[in-house]
């Protein structure tokens, strides 16, 4: 059953948009992303998953042994690769984030949300 | 045997990609060898796009292209394709027409700043991805050049950390562009989850035959998706980010963002749309995007009234002629896609131009306060006339190509005005939109260019030639769509809008002849837009209209003899006979502020003024409130009406 | 391809000539009316025109802070733009440049553009008053947008019958058809909107913010002299003659006698109608208003008679 990878799935979603929403503190927003981002993830693996599926990989003798052991199915490997690339760009967005927070510190001198906010109007 | 132009889409992708790497090995050190590298590549691959183009457009072949030759097997897309119809080679040729003007402006503009070699590297890799996401026919490898695109406009927006919000701007556009991905990541996860594959003819086949009425994962796939290229393209309410991020970001940066990132989500909203979910029939999505697009018009137009950055000006006008290009697209309809594609080559030109324009009184003067410049005019001629024609032009005033696009949008949005009520409102918002925008450019002209000019100023001097150049091609070509609308419409346009209207012929190409028919039991046939009768007109007229033009000037010409004791660039006072009136008092420096002009009609509004500048406050959790908001709406309302 | 009828067209009628004249008399019986409601004896009829030569003969001063191109290049594109406008409007059955069958979108941006000249060459004067002039014009603009957009839209959807037109020739069909637009009762509130929109597009005296002499000394007209303002005090009175043909083309429509010269009388008599009521009336009846109260008005009043005629043709009426 995967319906708790969904539940689990929206929880971090919501969650993320909620700090994205409610947070302050600029650390506390790009942690709100990194949620969001793990939400996705974990939704799009599971969106592969099949029912008593084994692994997506196999050659000829290894395709041999899973029919033996009674393996019909395998999981979708797509939504894997998808992920792989996903959790790359979250993490390159985070290394960002966080870097542009350290210059906005240096120069803004505080990470309260509520203060930076010169362009406004 | 493939025709070699068959390679160029991906080879045009790469090249930049490829570019954007060797300025990083090889440009640290060397100015010039990186701006080479730079241009070559950006030449490069605005001449293969202009081959990709001719083959596409003119000849009326597709493209299909599939990476390491994956072809599908047994109708399943397994590789990644590209697929060139005439609306991605229209917007690429938009892409890489702006990559490589912004390239010439850049060489000069950026020569002041530190670092330029990450500056064009992330200028290849924004241009890279944008014209990897317009010509891939994959919906992930879609999803991917966002995320490389966000990355870019965000590192480009901090460029310049130095100056006055640009570290805010890039933080803000990050949030809510990563809020934007993450939307477009989970609508492509439900789709994915739905038909099982990532290929836009495919997906569009699949869904077609599952139809999207009912079905409520669909609908929030859709919704998703739609949310996330509207941040893309920076509809009202996900604005606020492209306000600050055009002000900040370097003036040939703030080109690429309006020439190009925008036009990218307005292209994916139009592939999503039209192709993958054709939801277009439907009466209640065509509402939802015109109004999004409507109420993207006023904001933003009324928004730009209350500015006095010139950048900032031009992002909000930015907002509101996008919110042109979305309502026509809404429409539905041929002649209403015709127009939104118009308007979107136009607003490419225009704007470009524009940014352009400030970015040169930047280099000039140093400034971007309108409240702090006057009677650039007489040291700027050239910026000066170039201006006025961008201005002219988004203005909608004939002959300019604003005129042309935006009569098409509101023929649109009349006719179908005739089903409701409620596009009678719709018509005159454009218009009084119009009138506003012509309205904020006075504005500009009369406290930038016109008006007292200043003492500091003094020492000013045009901006160099290599700055001039990209400039007058855009103006040339920004009067050249405008004088030549039929031409353009039959070469560009039409073709573009038959690609938007036949989505079967889309899918069988990608996936083999005979493919749609097997999957949705419909045969494809090509169905040809309706004749798109673009108004009432014939380019005899401009003709007619040029002709009296050039015999007044001539007229004025000879009346400007008459004039006498002008003295334009001598330095000693003016006689009092040509000294400006004063009622007899002495002239004094004094001009009315950008700011000042308009308050009768800002007046009438003070209330709707304080309102929307409350709603602007800065914080980058309101901005997070109103894109999540708006999501919510958007699911909610589909999820009632389909 | 090219007509030689065209060349008559623009130079001699409905064209440049034709606009020259009848807009001077135009503006010279005006006065003459104006002056006769105040009990005075007034100029002579021909006085516009002896304004307009004297003007030419003057000298020519450019203000120091003047862009020159500009400020001289302003006066000759709006009136450039106000004879093409006249080329455009049928005349009953007759439009001098029919096959082009311009719309109503073509006739709103192509009266925008004498504004606009005011505006930017007054700019390029480099004056403050004129400042603050090109500011009061650039909202009297907006003011009447609305309305007359409204108007032609109600238009528009009447003589559109089932659908919509946005095609003179289509309103002067279905006037052909059915008798003038204005004996239609649900178009008399858009005739009336109308008939306010007239003054204030043209810029006399009630409606006249930008050029307030007693305020601002002619606003963008301050630094003018010589043959640019003459331009200037031309397209005024062209702009009289223009926008009540625009009136008379839509609202005062008909089958006409078929005759081109007796249509044309007809025509231009209608416009001497619609210009005395609208304008010499008014002026000779009101106090200037203020900037924003001018755009309160227009966009309240005006644009709410626009409104009940749009709604009215919405449902068929």
């Amino acid at each position: 059953m995967m319906i708790q990878n969904y539940v689990c799935s929206i929880i971090l979603l919501a969650l993320g948009m909620y700090m994205l929403m409610v947070k302050k503190n600029l650390i506390q927003i790009v942690c709100g992303l990194g949620l969001l981002d793990y939400g996705v993830n974990l939704f799009i693996v599971s969106v592969g998953y099949n029912e008593g599926g084994t692994a997506p990989l196999y050659v000829g003798s290894e395709l041999e042994y899973l029919a033996k052991n009674g393996a019909v199915y395998f999981v979708d490997p797509v939504p894997q690769a998808l992920t792989l690339t996903s959790i790359v760009i979250g993490a390159c967005v985070t290394a960002m984030a966080l870097s542009i927070v350290i210059r906005i510190g240096q120069t803004y001198g505080t990470l309260e949300a509520d203060q930076i906010r010169r362009l406004r109007g | 045997m493939m025709n070699y132009v068959e390679h160029f889409p991906a080879l045009a992708t790469m090249v930049l990609f490829l570019g954007a790497f060797l300025v990083t090995i090889f440009g640290g050190k060397n100015k010039t060898l990186r701006i080479f590298l730079a241009m070559a590549a950006a030449t490069a691959s605005f001449v293969m796009v202009l081959c990709v183009a001719k083959y596409v457009i003119i000849d009326g072949n597709i493209i299909t292209y599939w990476l390491g030759n994956w072809t599908p097997v047994k109708d399943y897309a397994i590789g990644i394709g590209l697929e060139v119809d005439s609306l991605n080679a229209f917007f690429a040729l938009l892409v890489t027409l702006t990559t490589y003007l912004s390239g010439w402006y850049s060489i000069k503009y950026m020569s002041r700043d530190e670092g330029g070699d990450y500056y064009y590297t992330l200028y290849l890799m924004l241009s890279g991805s944008v014209l990897g996401l317009v010509l891939t026919g994959d919906i992930f490898n879609m999803f991917v050049m966002i995320e490389i695109m966000t990355f870019a406009c965000v590192a480009l927006t901090a460029f310049r950390n130095w100056s006055k919000g640009a570290l805010e701007a890039g933080f803000k556009y990050l949030v809510i562009g990563s809020l934007g991905s993450t939307c477009t990541l989970t609508g492509i996860a439900l789709l994915y989850a739905q038909c099982h594959t990532l290929n836009m003819a495919q997906l569009s086949a699949m869904i077609a035959k599952v139809g999207i009425t009912g079905n409520s994962t669909m609908i929030l796939a859709f919704a998703l998706l739609i949310t996330g290229f509207g941040i893309k393209s920076y509809a009202v309410p996900f604005h606020f980010v492209a306000a600050d991020a055009y002000m900040a970001a370097p003036a040939s940066v703030s080109m690429l963002f309006s020439g190009m990132v925008n036009k990218a989500g307005v292209y994916g909203l139009i592939r999503v749309c039209y192709i993958i979910l054709q939801t277009m029939g439907l009466g209640k999505v065509q509402t939802l995007l015109v109004a999004v697009g409507t109420v993207s018009m006023f904001v933003g137009v009324t928004m730009a009234l209350n500015q006095h950055d010139f950048k900032r000006l031009l992002a909000f006008h930015s907002i509101s002629q996008i919110g042109y290009v979305l309502t026509a697209i809404g429409l539905g309809t041929a002649l209403g896609v015709a127009g939104g594609l118009y308007h979107a080559m136009n607003h490419t030109l225009f704007k470009g131009l524009l940014f352009l324009c400030a970015g040169a009184v930047y280099y000039a003067t140093g400034r971007t306060n309108l409240n702090n410049m006057g009677g650039l005019a007489k040291k700027m001629p050239q910026t000066c006339i170039i201006f006025l024609i961008a201005a002219f032009s988004i203005s909608g005033l004939p002959p300019f190509n604003g005129f042309v696009s935006k009569w098409m949008i509101y023929q649109a949005i009349y006719a179908k005005s005739a089903q409701s009520f409620g596009y009678l409102f719709v018509t005159v918002v454009a218009l009084i939109t119009s009138t506003l925008t012509l309205a904020s450019f006075i504005k500009v002209t009369q406290s930038a260019f016109f008006g007292q000019s200043r003492p500091e100023f003094d020492d000013v001097k045009e901006v160099p030639g290599s700055m001039l150049l990209p400039m007058w091609v855009m103006a040339i070509l920004c009067v050249f769509t405008g004088v030549a609308p039929k031409f353009v419409t039959e070469k560009l346009i039409t073709p573009a809008v038959n690609a938007v209207m036949s989505v079967n012929k889309y899918i069988d190409t990608m996936m083999g002849a005979g493919y749609t028919e097997k999957i949705t039991g419909s045969a494809a046939t090509e169905i040809s837009a309706e004749q798109i009768t673009i108004g009432n007109w014939t380019p005899v007229m401009w003709l007619v209209l040029f002709g009296i033009v050039l015999v007044a000037f001539t007229v004025v010409a000879v009346f400007g003899k008459s004039s006498r004791g002008y003295t334009n660039n001598s330095k000693e006072q003016p006689d009092n006979k040509h000294a400006t009136f004063f009622g007899g008092e002495m002239a004094t420096r004094s001009t009315v502020v950008g700011s000042d002009l308009f308050w009768g009609f800002r007046h009438n509004f003070k209330g709707y003024f304080e309102k929307l500048e409350g709603i602007h406050s800065g914080v980058v959790n309101d901005y997070a409130v109103w894109a999540i908001g708006a999501l919510a709406v958007f699911v909610m309302y589909l999820n009632a009406v389909l | 391809m090219f007509n030689p009828m065209w060349l008559f067209y623009i130079l001699v009628f409905p064209g440049a000539l034709f606009c020259f004249v009848a807009g001077t008399l135009l503006n010279g019986l005006d006065r003459k009316v104006y002056a006769k409601m105040q009990q005075r004896i007034g100029p002579p009829i021909l006085q516009p025109f002896y304004d307009f030569m004297k003007l030419m003969g003057k000298e020519t001063i450019i203000p120091y802070e003047a862009n020159k191109t500009v400020f001289l290049g302003a006066p000759v594109v709006g009136f450039v733009a106000l004879v093409t406008i006249m080329l455009l409007l049928p005349q009953f059955g007759f439009t001098a440049f029919g096959e082009l069958n311009a719309d109503m979108i073509v006739i709103i941006y192509l009266l925008t553009i004498p504004a606009a000249s005011i505006i930017i060459g007054g700019a390029a004067s480099g004056s403050p008053y004129a400042g603050v002039g090109i500011s009061r014009e650039m909202v009297s603009v907006i003011s009447f947008e609305l309305p007359l957009v409204m108007v032609l839209l109600a238009i528009g959807k009447k003589a559109g019958g089932d659908g919509v037109t946005f095609s003179m020739k289509a309103i002067a069909d279905y006037q052909a058809a059915n008798g003038a637009m204005i004996c239609q009762w649900s178009m008399i509130p858009a005739a009336l909107a109308m008939l306010l929109v007239v003054p204030c597009e043209v810029g006399c005296h009630p409606f006249d913010v930008a050029e307030a002499e007693t305020e601002i000394c002619e606003g963008p007209l301050v630094e003018y002299s010589g043959a640019p303002l003459g331009v200037f005090k031309l397209n005024y009175y062209v702009k009289q003659l223009v926008v009540s043909a625009l009136f008379a083309a839509l609202f005062l429509g008909g089958k006409g006698t078929g005759i081109v010269a007796a249509d044309a009388a007809i025509f231009y008599g209608e416009c001497l109608l619609v210009t005395f009521f609208s304008m010499t009336l008014i002026r000779a009846t009101c106090a200037r208003l203020k900037v924003e109260q001018v755009f309160k008005f227009y966009w309240t009043v005006v644009a709410g008679l626009a409104l009940v005629s749009l709604v009215l043709a919405w449902f068929g009426l």
